[in-house]
């Protein structure tokens, strides 16, 4: 048995010398790094795969060969490359990428001088650091699982390195540490408090979501079709119904002829000459609205993005932290965002209504000889609604909903020089952006301050509630300054109602243009019910874990950690009321006693359980008996069955002898008769009754 | 006078400073080990572990990222199980030795470790006196032999036995140490002489030499049954015949040449010389005569003998 056992102990991590690696090992440590670079892969170069695979063969030749180990040169010769290799593929090696991509190199490279234990369990600590590395890129669901495969397969090759013998035995043993340590882990994870960054590091370079500071209809000749998410949403009271769900991200406020681009505070507060602090302040309530009129409250998760942008549906009212409240009623965050995070927000749902910061004449500039057609077709409507800017407003509106216009998410490219002049006269085609462009410009042609908003309309509400608003979600409209508050003026909304209330994909021509930069997102299944359900469902998943635990910072933290205090506080004044005696003290001293109380019956359950498993056993009953006999000077000699010694001792025994005997021949019967199950389990009961007489008779040893 | 009265007051101080420190440190033989005498010592790796614990936790700190910060609690959770599950593979174990049989100066002896314990344990590392063996406890037993070196004729008191852990990830040691009388009796180094002993002229002999009778053993040739015997007692029995002895002689110590310890090692390969050739020996050393006898157990007691024979007398009697 043993032999056989032994024989099935193959594969030892270390050589019998005691210090090399076996071939197995380096396997293994082969199939970790293969595991933390699948992580990494999706944002990193791919050749990364290469080297791994590269260096794998070198050590596998090396070792079937017998070749001798890798050179100086040879590894100097390496890691110049992989750092050659980095700098051509990123231009520089300071950039987060760089830095990543040169700690993946080097766990790789590591591999063609691991030749002892203390090597490989560098291997393996340097490929945890590159695990935490991989959670810059994602935090999501399918990031979390693979990362924890990852780790298991690490601490399954620490444990081959410590001596483990065999393949259940390994995994046993990690299955083991991974289940009882995770319960620390999240009492570690909910209680350890949250501190802002200690000191800064190198960020991860994002890529921008499809919203632009600075938009010039014509130029792009499509629309950002991309699934990729921009925020998500939840709002706790009323949601916004389809109409209203116009979420604000930036205004563009000048103008020169082609384009429409945003100007900064900082940029404001230069050209007007004027303290930056009239144009925006850091504060956790708006300084420029009132309070009152907070139609939502919602809670964002917003996507990390290299501009500190915020949404919010409406004007921003406030929030749980320090924001940056600028003036045209737009939101910023103190920073850009790194990974997701979390932020309250309760907003108006409308425009803003303080007056325009940079004055009205701001909003009224335009270029003098830019787009003449347009400029004619404005006077031209100035004069027939008979000067009033409602009626201007109104018939201009009208005009964008009777003329040959058509929304189009793929329109003709416009190259002129005069803009809107092509696009009112010429293509006739356009998404918001043209329209919003076209409106804000022949408003301000009347003379009436308008600027342009950029930011998202609708979202895709789950099942659960919450709304996931998408790139393609990206809109821009028209706000113009009316009786002392800026209005939303919306074309699209005239010329595709469809779009406001559905979304981009409801609009006719987008069956093939929607989507069009995401060819395998799962949004093109929409229209397959249960697939539909399924990315929902999904969705859903997705979302709670990224607000429950990749959301899980300060706020919640100490929103979760007042709810535990009070249940306790609670649990505690029930448990007072329900114990006898009055005070906590009393209260404390019952709930010791109930403790106590309860933990000696468990263990008095726990022997009579172990007792009575026991005494069904024989050989336990026996090795018990000879315990005894023992202590009474009655030991068995070394090599004698226990039936021999039984008898033996029977004469020496005195009163138990006869007992004694009766035991000797209820274990043999027990251990060779073929018996019949009741028979057996009778004899059992028989001798467990004969020992306990034994020990009776014989009395307490003395000592 | 005063002085060495302080010397033997100081010594017998740090003997029993030395005895209680034994005590309490080293766990005894043959006991399953008790808590008190397990230590926990980190490793080097576990240190390396609690620095990596460490990095992490600034790493999510710094970017606010919490997947780091959970795989680093989970790291150190499991640091902390670590602990637990390497005192729990120590725990109660129960080590016994096996005295080798015979050992030789200047070559080694192998000591058998016995591990007992009531459920499996793996890689239990041993050490002692420079040499290394690793157990697993399979079945409720293991076992190992560890290779001492036998430098010196004589009486060798082992040093404590040490059953040590590192598993399951090697971030701690958790020890034991075993204190144990046990005490090798180291035979001589057997040394050939120059000239060889023609001692061969018994060769060849067969047990012809009747002995007598004894109870029939199954396995006996039954060339060898007494059959008469049974026909007139109905009780089988077997016919004994006894080798006649070859050759009756004394070694002795001083017929030998060189100095004490050359003249051990070569009554030494003497008594090994004889014994094979089933002479008839006795031996004589000064202060100490052996009579003659023969077989396995006179060969253990002569090479006993020489190996307790004192080192002060031999180079008093040189």
């Amino acid at each position: 048995m043993r032999a056989l056992r032994s024989t099935r102990l193959t594969m030892p991590a270390v050589l019998a010398d005691g210090r090399g690696l076996s071939g197995g090992m380096l396997r293994q440590l082969f199939i970790g790094q293969c595991l933390v670079l699948a992580l990494h892969l999706a944002w990193m170069p791919a050749w990364l795969v290469g080297l791994a695979l590269l260096v794998a063969g070198y050590r596998l030749v090396q070792l079937r060969r017998g070749l001798p180990r890798a050179g100086i040169l040879l590894r100097l010769a390496a890691v110049g490359s992989l750092v050659l290799a980095l700098w051509l593929q990123f231009g520089t090696l300071g950039s987060m990428d760089g830095l990543v991509g040169l700690l993946l190199g080097v766990y790789l490279l590591k591999l063609l001088e691991t030749h002892d234990r203390r090597d490989a369990r560098v291997v393996v600590v340097i490929g945890l650091v590159a695990t935490t590395v991989a959670f810059l890129h994602d935090q999501g669901i399918p990031m979390a699982a693979g990362a924890l495969l990852a780790v298991a397969w690490l601490l399954q090759s620490l444990v081959w390195l410590s001596g483990a013998t065999g393949l259940r035995q390994a995994w046993r043993e990690t299955a083991w540490l991974l289940a009882l340590s995770a319960p620390l882990m999240v009492v570690l994870f909910v209680t350890f408090p949250r501190l802002g960054p200690l000191w800064s590091m190198p960020q991860m370079d994002r890529a921008s979501t499809g919203l632009t500071d600075q938009i010039s209809p014509g130029d792009i000749a499509q629309l950002s079709r991309s699934d990729a998410r921009a925020f998500r949403a939840s709002f706790e009271g009323r949601d916004p119904a389809p109409g209203e769900r116009y979420w604000r991200v930036y205004t563009l406020s000048h103008f020169d002829g082609i384009r429409w681009s945003r100007a900064t505070p900082e940029q404001l507060a230069a050209t007007l000459d004027r303290p930056v602090d009239a144009f925006v302040r850091e504060a956790v309530r708006s300084p420029w609205q009132s309070p009152e009129g907070a139609g939502f409250s919602a809670e964002l998760l917003l996507e990390p993005d290299n501009r500190p942008w915020r949404p919010s549906l409406g004007t921003p009212l406030s929030s749980e932290e320090l924001q940056r409240y600028l003036a045209d009623g737009t939101l910023e965050g103190l920073t850009p965002l790194s990974s997701r995070s979390l932020m309250r927000l309760s907003s108006s749902g409308s425009p803003p209504t303080n007056s325009p910061p940079a004055g009205e004449r701001w909003y009224r500039l335009l270029p003098e000889d830019a787009n003449p057609r347009t400029r004619a077709l404005a006077e031209r409507l100035w004069r027939e609604s008979g000067s009033d800017p409602d009626a201007y407003l109104e018939a201009m509106m009208a005009r964008f909903g009777e003329a040959p216009y058509r929304y189009t998410l793929s329109p003709p490219r416009l190259v002129g020089e005069h803009r809107v002049d092509d696009f009112l006269f010429d293509s006739q085609a356009g998404y918001c952006t043209h329209y919003a462009s076209a409106a804000a410009v022949m408003a301000r042609m009347a003379g009436i301050p308008a600027r342009v908003v950029a930011g998202f309309l609708g979202g895709e509400r789950n099942p659960d509630g919450h709304f996931t608003v998408r790139d393609y979600d990206g809109h821009a409209w028209v706000e113009v300054w009316r009786n002392g508050a800026w209005q939303r003026l919306d074309p699209t909304a005239v010329i595709a109602p469809e779009r406001v209330e559905q979304g981009t994909q409801a609009v006719d021509d987008g069956a093939e243009a929607f989507l069009a930069d995401a060819r395998f997102s799962p949004l093109r299944m929409r229209e397959v019910d249960w697939a539909n359900r399924l990315r929902q469902e999904w969705e859903r998943l997705e979302y709670r874990w990224q607000r429950g635990v990749i959301g899980y910072q300060r706020e919640s933290r100490r929103s979760l950690m007042a709810q535990l205090v009070s249940w306790w506080r609670e649990a505690w004044a029930r448990l007072d009321a329900l114990l006898p005696g009055r005070g906590s003290l009393s209260t404390a001293l019952s709930l010791v006693t109930t403790l106590v109380v309860a933990a000696g019956l468990a263990l008095l359950a726990h022997r009579g359980w172990r007792h009575r498993r026991r005494q069904g056993d024989e050989r336990w009953l026996v090795g018990h008996l000879q315990g005894w006999l023992a202590r009474h000077g009655l030991a068995a000699h070394p090599g004698e069955s226990p039936a021999s010694h039984l008898r033996r001792v029977a004469p020496q025994a005195g009163p138990a002898g006869r007992a004694l005997e009766e035991c000797a021949r209820d274990l043999e019967r027990l251990a060779y008769a073929p018996l019949e199950e009741a028979e057996r389990h009778q004899r059992r009961r028989r001798l467990s009754n004969r020992v306990a007489e034994v020990c009776r008779r014989l009395g307490r040893p003395r000592r | 006078m005063n002085v060495a009265g302080l010397a033997t007051v100081g010594f017998s101080h740090r003997e029993r400073l030395h005895h209680w420190w034994l005590r309490r440190l080293a766990a005894s033989v043959e006991q399953p080990l008790p808590q008190r005498q397990l230590f926990l010592i980190p490793t080097r790796f576990g240190l390396g572990w609690a620095v990596l614990v460490v990095v992490l936790l600034l790493f999510g700190i710094n970017y606010q990222n919490n997947l780091a910060y959970g795989l680093a609690f989970w790291l150190f959770s499991v640091g902390v199980v670590v602990v637990l599950r390497g005192w729990l593979n120590l725990l109660g174990v129960t080590p016994g030795l096996r005295l080798p049989r015979e050992a030789f100066a200047g070559s080694e002896a192998r000591l058998g470790v016995v591990l007992k314990a009531r459920s499996d344990r793996t890689a239990l590392e041993l050490r002692c006196d420079g040499a290394r063996g690793r157990v697993d406890i399979v079945d409720g037993l293991g076992e190992t032999e560890l290779a001492l070196p036998t430098p010196r004729r004589g009486i060798q008191a082992l040093p404590l036995l040490r059953v040590e852990t590192r598993w399951p990830l090697g971030l701690v040691r958790v020890v034991a140490w075993v204190r144990h009388d046990a005490e090798l009796l180291v035979w001589p180094h057997p040394v050939e002489e120059d000239e060889p002993v023609a001692h061969h002229a018994g060769a060849g002999l067969e047990a012809v030499d009747f002995a007598g009778l004894r109870r029939f053993q199954p396995g006996d040739s039954p060339g060898r049954v007494a059959w008469k015997q049974w026909s007139r007692t109905g009780v089988l029995t077997t016919k004994v015949f006894s080798v006649p002895p070859r050759q009756q002689l004394w070694l002795d110590y001083e017929a030998c040449r060189g100095d004490p310890e050359r003249r051990l090692s070569v009554l030494c390969a003497r008594v090994l010389a004889h014994h094979q050739a089933g002479d008839r020996y006795g031996l004589r050393l000064p202060g100490l005569t052996l009579a003659q006898g023969e077989g396995e157990a006179q060969r253990r007691r002569a090479l006993d003998a020489l190996a307790r024979f004192p080192a002060s007398r031999s180079e008093g009697q040189a």
